[in-house]
C-alpha cells in the first residue's frame, strides 16, 4: 500500500535555527492522520514543505508513491493557520477565484459554489462581500474553498483555532463525511484532546523531530495499560518519586488528584502499597492514558 | 510558470480595481479638469458674442464716431498700430511683456446721442434705458476727457471683463490717437516706430524645421513628463498597499497553496500595471482630443494653444509607463512584501523615490539641451530612462539607437529587479513579526 502522503528525512533551517530535523512519517489513505505538538514544534513549517511553499533544505516529499509534482497541489486542499479572504470581494467571487486558482472552469465552480451555499444555508449570501460577514461565517466561507476543487488530500493546519464551538463542531462533520467519501485528511493542532477524538493516526512533533508516529489505538496499546489516576491528602508531587512512576501530571482542576503513568514493568499494586506507605490516599484508579501523558513521555524519552 | 494562475490572479487584480467608484472617479477627475481649461474660456468667450447695445453721449464731439469704427472693426486678432503701440508703451512701463489676452469676440452695437436738455435729465434717462432693457450700457464722454482720460460707463452688469476691456483699450486708442493729432504728431508713423519686436520661435527636427509654440511644446513635454512620474507613483504604491492587504490580511498563504510567489507576484503586477494601462488610455486619448488641430481648441492661458501630440510619442509613452511600472512597482512588491504595517512600509518605499528625485532635477537641463552628453547620459542611467526618455522624446525625437539602447537597458534592469524582488517577496511575504533589516533582505534574496 503507497501512502497518500510521504516525508522521508525532510530538513528545514532558516539561518541557524533548524526547524524541522528529519521529519519522516507516511499518511494512509482514507484516514484522519493527525499531526500533533506545541507551538513551535515544526508543524507549520512541514506543511510549508508539503504544500511547495517553502522548500525542503533536504529530503523527498512523496504522493502516492511518486515524487510530489506541482499538478499534484491541486488535489490537495489546504486551509492554512494563518487565514483571511478579500474583505472587498463577495462571496461568490472569491470562491470563484480560489477555485479558478485551481485550474476549474468558471461554470463548474459556480454549480458547486451554489450547492455549498445551499448546504450551509447562506445560499443568499452569495452577493454579500466577506466584510459584512460574521467571523464565523468568513471561517465557513474559507472552508469551501478549501474543499471547492474537490481534493484527496485535505490539510489543515490548526483548523479549530478561532472557532467558536458552534463551527467546531461543524467542522468536525465536515471531517468526517470527507473520511466518508475516501478523503485523507492531515490536520496538525496542539490541543490533544481535540487529535484524540478524531485522528485514527498520529505523529507526535516536538523540537522538529517526529518522536512518535503511528495508528492512535496501537500507541494507547503501547503506551497505555499503566495509567492511574490517584487523589491523596497533600501535593500529589511527592508521588514523582516512587520507583516505577514514569510520569506524572497533576491535574489542573483538582490540585490534590494526579495522573501518573507507570514503566511498562512496574505494577500498579505495588505503587499503590507505596504509596499508602507515604501519604493518605483517597482514590486509586486505573485509566486509559490521555495522548498529552504519552506526548510528555515520548518526548522526554526522545530527549534522551 | 503557470500562465494560467498569474492570469487569474492579474483578472482578479484588475477587476476588482476597475470594478471600485474610485478608480472612475480619480479617472475621469483629470480629463475632466483639462477638458474644463481648454474648452470653458473658448465657451465663455462665445458667449461673450451677444452683442453690447451701448449709447454714446460724448461732449467732446470728436471720440465717439471713431470709437464706433473702432468697435467695429471687430476682430482683434489684426493688431491695430494703436493697440501695438500701447502694447509697446506698457510692455516698456511695466517691464514684462503683456501676454496677449485671449481673443474677445464682443461686438457692440453703438448709437450715438446728442447731448441735450440738461445733463442730470439725460443721465436719468440713460439709466431708466438701462432698466427697461432698451440698452444694456451708456458712456458718457465729458468735455475733459481729452485732459483726464475719464468716461463714464454705466450698466448693469458693470463685471463683464472682457467687454469692458476692448471698451476700454478702444477708447484708450482713440484718445491717444486723438492727443497725438493734437500735439502736431502723425500717429500712424508713432506707431509704426514703436512697434515691438517678436521673436518666432522654430522647432528644428529631422523632417524639417517647423514652426510651433516654444513655450506651449515645452509644456506639453511637461505634462507628459509629470503624468508619467505621478501615474508610476501612484500604481507602484498600489502595489505595495495591495502586497501588504494580502499579507495583513493572511489571504496569501491560501494563495500561494495553489500558485507559485513568482506567479503571484506577476499576476499582481501585470493586473494592477493593467489598471494603469486603462487609466492612460483614457487620458491619452483626452489629450489625443483636446490638441487635435481639427478641434481647434486652444489652451486659453497659453498663447497659440498647445501643439498636436503626435502618436509616435503616445506610444513611446505607453512603452515607458510599462517599463517604468515594472521597475519601480517590482521594488513596491518587495517592500510590501517585507514589511508588516503601512507606516514602516512607506517609510521604506521612500527610498524608491529617491530614484525619481534626479529626472526631476535634470528636468530642465534635458528641456533646454536634449542632445548634450550628459542629457543622453542620464537619459540612458535604467532607473532615469523612463522619464528622461520621455522627456527628450517630446522636446525633440532622439536617435533611434539612443531610444532602443534606452529600451533595452531598461528591460534588463526590469528582469534583474524582477528576479531580485521575486526572492524577496517569496521569503517576505510569509514572514510576521519584526520588521526586517536590510542585512536580512539581502539574505533572502541569497536563499535557494
Amino acid at each position: 500500500m503507497s501512502y497518500s502522503l510521504e516525508l522521508r528525512d525532510v530538513r528545514k533551517s532558516y539561518g541557524d535555527f533548524q526547524a524541522v530535523k528529519g521529519a519522516t512519517f507516511g499518511v494512509p489513505p482514507g484516514t484522519i492522520f493527525g499531526l500533533l505538538g506545541p507551538n513551535g514544534a515544526g508543524k507549520t513549517s512541514t506543511i510549508r514543505m508539503i504544500m511547495d511553499i517553502t522548500a525542503p533544505d533536504s529530503g523527498e516529499i512523496l504522493m502516492s508513491g511518486r515524487p510530489r509534482i506541482s499538478a499534484d497541489l491541486h488535489r490537495i486542499g489546504y486551509l492554512p493557520e494563518e487565514r483571511g479572504l478579500y474583505r472587498k470581494m463577495t462571496v461568490f467571487d472569491q470562491l470563484l477565484f480560489l477555485g479558478e486558482l485551481h485550474g476549474l472552469g468558471r461554470a463548474v465552480l459556480a454549480k458547486r459554489i451554489q450547492s455549498w451555499l445551499e448546504r450551509l444555508e447562506i445560499a443568499a449570501w452569495g452577493k454579500k462581500k466577506i466584510e459584512e460577514l460574521s467571523k464565523g461565517m468568513q471561517q465557513k466561507i474559507q472552508l469551501v474553498g478549501t474543499l471547492l476543487h474537490e481534493p484527496d488530500l485535505v490539510i489543515l493546519d490548526e483548523p479549530f483555532s478561532g472557532l467558536d464551538p458552534i463551527n467546531q463542531g461543524l467542522f468536525k462533520e465536515a471531517f468526517a463525511d470527507l473520511k466518508r467519501q475516501g478523503k485523507t485528511i492531515l490536520l496538525s493542532t496542539h490541543v490533544m484532546e481535540q487529535a484524540e477524538k478524531l485522528c485514527d493516526h498520529i505523529c507526535l512533533i516536538s523540537n522538529g523531530r517526529a518522536v512518535l508516529d503511528g495508528e492512535l489505538r496501537e500507541i494507547k496499546r503501547k503506551w497505555g495499560g499503566n495509567a492511574f489516576t490517584l487523589r491523596i491528602e497533600g501535593d500529589p508531587q511527592v508521588l514523582a518519586t516512587l520507583p516505577g512512576v514514569d510520569t506524572l501530571t497533576v491535574s489542573p482542576d483538582d490540585p490534590q488528584s494526579a495522573k501518573v503513568l507507570l514503566r511498562p514493568d512496574a505494577n500498579g499494586a505495588d505503587v499503590l502499597k507505596q504509596a499508602i506507605g507515604l501519604v493518605r490516599v483517597h482514590e486509586f484508579r486505573s485509566e486509559e492514558p490521555d495522548l498529552e501523558q504519552i506526548f510528555i513521555k515520548a518526548v522526554r524519552d526522545g530527549a534522551q | 510558470m503557470a500562465l494560467n494562475n498569474t492570469w487569474v490572479i492579474a483578472r482578479r487584480e484588475y477587476l476588482s480595481r476597475i470594478k471600485t467608484k474610485g478608480f472612475w472617479i480619480g479617472t475621469f477627475l483629470l480629463p475632466a479638469f483639462i477638458l474644463a481649461v481648454s474648452i470653458l474660456p473658448s465657451v465663455f468667450l462665445a458667449r461673450t458674442k451677444t452683442s453690447l447695445r451701448l449709447a454714446v453721449v460724448d461732449e467732446t464731439g470728436r471720440v465717439a464716431t471713431p470709437l464706433v469704427q473702432r468697435l467695429k472693426e471687430g476682430k482683434k486678432s489684426e493688431e491695430t498700430p494703436a493697440q501695438a503701440t500701447r502694447r509697446a508703451t506698457q510692455e516698456v512701463q511695466s517691464g514684462r511683456p503683456s501676454s496677449a489676452p485671449p481673443q474677445p469676440k464682443a461686438s457692440f452695437d453703438v448709437t450715438v446721442e446728442a447731448r441735450q436738455g440738461e445733463a442730470t435729465a439725460q443721465r436719468a434717462a440713460l439709466d431708466s434705458k438701462v432698466l427697461d432693457q432698451s440698452i444694456d450700457a451708456w458712456l458718457w464722454i465729458g468735455t475733459g476727457t481729452l485732459e483726464t482720460g475719464k468716461v463714464e460707463y454705466h450698466g448693469v452688469s458693470v463685471s463683464n471683463v472682457v467687454t469692458q476691456e476692448r471698451l476700454e483699450n478702444a477708447l484708450t486708442d482713440v484718445v491717444r490717437d486723438l492727443r497725438l493729432t493734437d500735439a502736431g504728431y502723425d500717429p500712424v508713423k508713432v506707431h509704426t516706430l514703436l512697434s515691438s519686436v517678436d521673436l518666432s520661435t522654430v522647432k528644428v527636427s529631422a523632417e524639417g524645421s517647423k514652426a510651433e509654440g516654444g513655450v506651449a511644446g515645452f509644456l506639453l513635454a511637461y505634462i507628459l513628463f509629470f503624468l508619467l512620474y505621478m501615474i508610476i507613483a501612484i500604481y507602484g504604491q498600489q502595489v505595495m498597499t495591495g502586497v501588504l492587504e494580502e499579507k495583513s490580511s493572511r489571504i496569501v498563504e491560501v494563495i500561494l497553496s495553489a500558485v507559485k510567489p513568482s506567479e503571484m507576484m506577476l499576476g499582481k503586477l501585470a493586473g494592477i500595471g493593467a489598471v494603469g494601462l486603462t487609466q492612460l488610455a483614457i487620458w491619452l486619448a483626452t489629450l489625443l482630443l483636446v490638441t487635435a488641430p481639427a478641434l481647434g481648441l486652444t489652451l486659453a492661458f497659453i498663447p497659440g494653444g498647445i501643439p498636436t501630440l503626435p502618436l509616435a510619442v503616445v506610444g513611446h509613452f505607453l512603452l515607458l509607463f510599462v517599463l517604468g511600472y515594472f521597475l519601480f512597482a517590482t521594488f513596491y512588491a518587495a517592500i510590501g512584501s517585507a514589511f508588516n504595517d503601512i507606516r514602516e512600509a512607506q517609510q521604506a518605499g521612500a527610498s524608491a523615490m529617491f530614484l525619481l528625485v534626479p529626472p526631476m532635477l535634470l528636468g530642465p537641463m534635458i528641456i533646454n539641451d536634449p542632445d548634450s552628453t550628459l542629457s543622453v547620459a542620464m537619459s540612458l542611467v535604467p532607473f532615469f530612462t523612463p522619464l528622461l526618455m520621455m522627456l527628450r522624446i517630446a522636446v525633440k525625437m532622439p536617435p533611434l539607437w539612443q531610444i532602443l539602447l534606452g529600451y533595452v537597458l531598461t528591460t534588463a534592469t526590469v528582469l534583474f529587479m524582477l528576479w531580485v524582488c521575486a526572492k524577496i517577496y517569496r521569503v517576505g511575504i510569509l514572514m510576521y513579526g519584526k520588521k526586517p533589516t536590510f542585512k536580512e533582505l539581502l539574505r533572502w534574496v541569497k536563499y535557494a
